[in-house]
């Protein structure tokens, strides 16, 4: 059996009763859902891709020391998962750096942008300058409501502090890359796939049930409790700034 | 379960390419050109255009070369069925993006590998309209086409069944007809924009017209609903020229060459071109000669390679007498609007693509801009449902976390709308060079007054559809699809880069033949007018045989259409039939 040992306690409740719920296994509204339950049925090169990322986590290659564990601390902000049982957490890090080390770019830079590589230095550089300038601290030691106020600041597009970094690089550019790396990151791994009840890969097996939002057969019904995020984070709400329209790693439609 | 319930369909051999789990085609047995000799044809960039132009020639009995920058796809051991793994399928390499209304490339509109674009394309596949072929004499905007929607009508059709296409029985909008093959069955998404617009009596078409497979066909098998079509059809349901047009490319006789940049093209004399120079993978340089060259490459790739091209005589770059190699560059509008519902929708099911309306597609005055936009389906997988939540939402943390968990809900549809031809939204080169030292595309985009017109109340019209359709929330992000233009085609030399058949005016053994030659773009994707125009070129150059390659004359008629040279399977309904 697995210890639960959740670090940040979310607060569950029941939707009809408003009773409190013992906090989840593996959180999300489909109880049980196992994406790679269903491996036998997908065809090998998915297979192997998908397992790889699971159980080969890339070594840290690009990131200095320092660098390391602000951006790690960044991202445990930018996509929590301190309800996740650490067993269970998505390494969201390890993929940022592996990206940056093979120099992978998404096909095209903004005018005046930075490399994406230069970019993420000069931007953890900004953010750990920012936290000493305010509180005399290094980003990572600071509580994690101060944490959130420094990204939430990036996420609005000003700064808390002014910054050169931000006279040669776009705040917003910026906050959209590394959010854009961290959900690439986390919503590829078959966990997170549980955790939202998306189906994944079914090839050569197919989905029949195409309507109404209705499961496959092996695909799990939604079971929907109310959660509340932790007290000290400024995350949980929706704040769009201005209509950024291209972003970095923007994916395709029709 | 240890191993795959189905095993897997891979086959050791290497040279044998596996084109979706019935079709095996076998590069040991391609013929082979010699670099010093020159081939009738070398096509530069086998996509949506160039995968046609080999089958088609080849056919035809022309020795042809297709270069092809990425790689030769082996649809069953270099595929998944996975969002992210799937980046492989995209042109990733550097190009700098300017302008007050910076494009996105990469993932979000351009291939790299044999069948380019079609490869990741969500294969919608609507013809344009008449009205596209003379938006300057209805509309006094934009320009008019040389040709007519009647010279490419039975192109149209030839393509539909060649690809083919499925679709409603009745498709009412531009020149109404119906498809080949019948309608799919609807999803989540296309539930939503058939309620949507019934509710507010907006007439739609729901299964089509969509490039994929509604039966088997020939060596391919029906759709299977998966959703995966941006991120490459495993299954070979979804028409991509790598399935649907090279090998029958490589059984007549041409060459594929995968794996070879073209970075310029050579001449002989001022008008007369004599091969062109790539690298191949390991970064050697090639001299490939040949009669005549078509420049397939993409809107973004083709001006580059001819503003990289620039030799005395051609100073400012090849075929670029005029100055507009690079200009008239146009995308799509492609807003996403995407609304909530409390019911649960699962959009990751079914293609993307599979129901729409061309409603609004015409000129309005009433609404105070010219020309118009479709609406569509489409259907995110869960990274792209998550960035479009971060622009859509502001979404980060757990915000984020929380949106996502209701991914289920959450219902899209894609706004396409047509922005018009600019002469300073461009192609041009960078300071930067990519891996083999050439300089890479620098790309300028601004919306004019009329796009911005158009935008404004085109994703009000679809937001108002996604309320009517019962959504709870409906939020949008901007976003542009497909590139096209940058080499328009038209009958005036000093305004435009290539004549009516895809011949460059500056040089007479010198075409292109892609998107880029498109003059407007209505608001129809462009797949399907891009092969028709391919296949239209290739019956001009047929009927022109050995005079393209010895004479500066241009005979401007317009060639019988070819029908005998469609791909096999084109006019009959396929068996489905598994190899082993
Ligand atoms: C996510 C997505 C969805 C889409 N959905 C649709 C849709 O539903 N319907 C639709 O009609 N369209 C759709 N499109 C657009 C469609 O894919 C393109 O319009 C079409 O493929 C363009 O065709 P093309 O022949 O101009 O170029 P491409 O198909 O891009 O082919 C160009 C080829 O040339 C190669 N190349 C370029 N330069 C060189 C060089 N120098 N040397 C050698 N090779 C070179 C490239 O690698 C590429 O393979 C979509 C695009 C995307 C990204
Ligand atoms: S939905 Fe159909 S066409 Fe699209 S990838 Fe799946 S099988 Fe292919």
């Amino acid at each position: 059996m697995i210890e639960i040992e959740l670090g940040a306690e979310l607060v569950l409740r029941d939707p009809e009763t408003q009773q409190p719920l013992a906090p989840k296994q593996q959180p999300g509204y489909y109880p049980g859902y196992s994406t790679l339950g269903q491996k036998g049925y997908w065809d090998a090169t998915t297979r192997r891709a998908v397992e790889d990322r699971v159980y080969n986590v890339p070594p840290i290659r690009f990131f200095t020391e320092d660098e390391l564990l602000t951006i790690t601390v960044a991202c445990e902000r930018i996509l929590p998962q301190s309800d996740r049982l650490p067993a269970r957490r998505i390494p969201i890090v390890p993929h940022i750096d592996e990206r940056l080390y093979k120099n992978e770019i998404d096909g095209y830079r903004f005018a005046g942008m930075p490399s994406d590589r230069d970019a993420y230095r000069l931007g953890i550089r900004a953010i750990e300058d920012m936290a000493r300038s305010i509180h005399k601290q290094p980003f990572v030691d600071l509580e994690p409501l101060k944490q959130d106020f420094i990204l939430k600041s990036l996420h609005d597009g000003k700064p808390l502090v002014p910054h050169k970094v931000w006279e040669a690089m776009s705040v917003s550019r910026f906050w959209h890359m590394i959010v854009q790396d961290c959900v690439s990151a986390y919503y590829s791994h078959p966990w997170a796939w549980d955790e939202i009840g998306y189906g994944g890969p079914a090839y050569p097996r197919a989905y029949t049930r195409l309507e109404n939002g209705l499961p496959e057969p092996w695909e799990v019904d939604e079971q929907r409790y109310e959660w509340a995020a932790p007290a000290e984070s400024l995350s949980d709400t929706y704040e769009p700034g201005d209509d950024p329209g291209s972003v970095s790693g923007q994916g395709g439609t029709h | 379960m240890k191993s795959p319930l189905f095993g897997s369909f891979s086959k050791p051999d290497t040279d044998e390419k596996i084109l979706g789990p019935m079709q095996r085609i076998s590069l040991k047995k391609m013929r082979r050109f010699p670099e010093s000799e020159p081939v009738d044809y070398v096509v530069v960039g086998i996509g949506s255009a160039g995968g046609v132009l080999c089958q088609r020639l080849a056919k035809a009995g022309f020795s042809v070369i297709g270069l092809e920058a990425g790689p030769f796809w082996d649809t069953e051991r270099d595929w998944v069925s996975d969002e992210k793994g799937s980046r492989k399928l995209y042109w990733n390499d550097l190009r700098i993006t300017g302008g007050e209304d910076p494009l996105a490339f990469g993932e979000n509109n351009s291939g790299k590998g044999v069948g380019g674009g079609s490869v990741h394309w969500a294969a919608f596949a609507p013809r344009f309209h008449p009205s596209d072929f003379r938006v300057y004499s209805e509309d006094g905007v934009g320009c008019d086409w040389p040709i007519s929607y009647e010279d490419l009508k039975p192109y149209y059709e030839l393509l539909e069944r060649e690809m083919p296409v499925s679709g409603p029985a009745h498709f009412p909008w531009g020149d109404p007809h119906g498809y080949p093959y019948g309608p799919h069955p609807v999803g989540g998404v296309g539930n939503t924009l058939i309620k949507g617009c019934t509710k507010l009596g907006i007439p739609v078409v729901a299964g089509g017209p969509v490039a994929i497979l509604a039966g088997s066909h020939g060596d391919r098998p029906h759709c299977i609903y998966r959703g995966f079509c941006i991120q490459g059809c495993k299954v070979g349901a979804k028409a991509s020229t790598l399935i649907t047009h090279v090998p029958e490319a490589i059984e007549y006789g041409a060459e594929i060459r995968d794996r070879s940049m073209v970075f310029r093209v050579s001449m002989k004399s001022k008008t007369g071109a004599d091969g062109v120079f790539y690298h191949d993978e390991d970064g050697r340089e090639h001299f490939q000669r040949a009669k005549a060259l078509i420049v397939a490459g993409y809107a973004i790739e083709t001006p580059r390679l001819l503003l990289n091209s620039a030799c005395p005589g051609h100073e400012r770059g090849l075929a670029n007498s005029s100055n507009t190699v690079g200009r008239y560059l146009m995308a799509q509008a492609g807003n996403v609007i995407l609304g909530r519902f409390a019911d649960l929708v699962r959009m990751y099911k079914a293609p993307p693509a599979h129901a729409l309306t061309e409603h609004f597609y015409e000129t309005d005055p009433v609404r105070g801009f010219a020309r118009g936009f479709a609406i569509q389906t489409v259907g995110p997988l869960p990274i792209a449902f998550a960035k479009q939540m971060m622009k859509a939402k502001g979404a980060w943390g757990w915000g984020m976390r929380r949106v996502m968990m209701d991914y289920n809900h959450w219902s899209s549809l894609g706004l396409l709308g047509e922005i018009l031809p600019w002469p300073d939204n461009r192609v041009e080169l960078a300071e930067e060079k990519d891996q083999f030292g050439i300089p890479v595309a620098k790309i300028t985009f601004t919306l004019h007054e009329n796009d911005k017109k158009m935008i404004e109340f085109g994703k009000k019209v679809v937001m108002e559809v996604m309320w009517a359709a019962g959504a709870e929330e409906v939020v949008q992000e901007s976003r542009y699809a497909h590139l096209v233009g940058a080499a328009r085609m038209g009958d005036d030399p000093s305004s435009s880069v290539v004549d009516k058949f895809g011949r460059t005016h500056d040089v007479s053994n010198l075409f292109v033949c892609d998107g880029s030659i498109l003059p407007t773009q209505g608001s129809a994707n462009p797949g399907l007018t891009i092969q028709a125009l391919a296949a239209r070129t290739a019956d001009y150059l047929i009927s022109q045989g050995e005079r393209i390659f010895e004479s500066d004359r241009r005979d401007m008629t317009t060639p019988p259409i070819r029908r005998e040279l469609a791909v096999k399977g084109a006019f009959v309904h396929g068996i489905p039939r598994f190899w082993n």
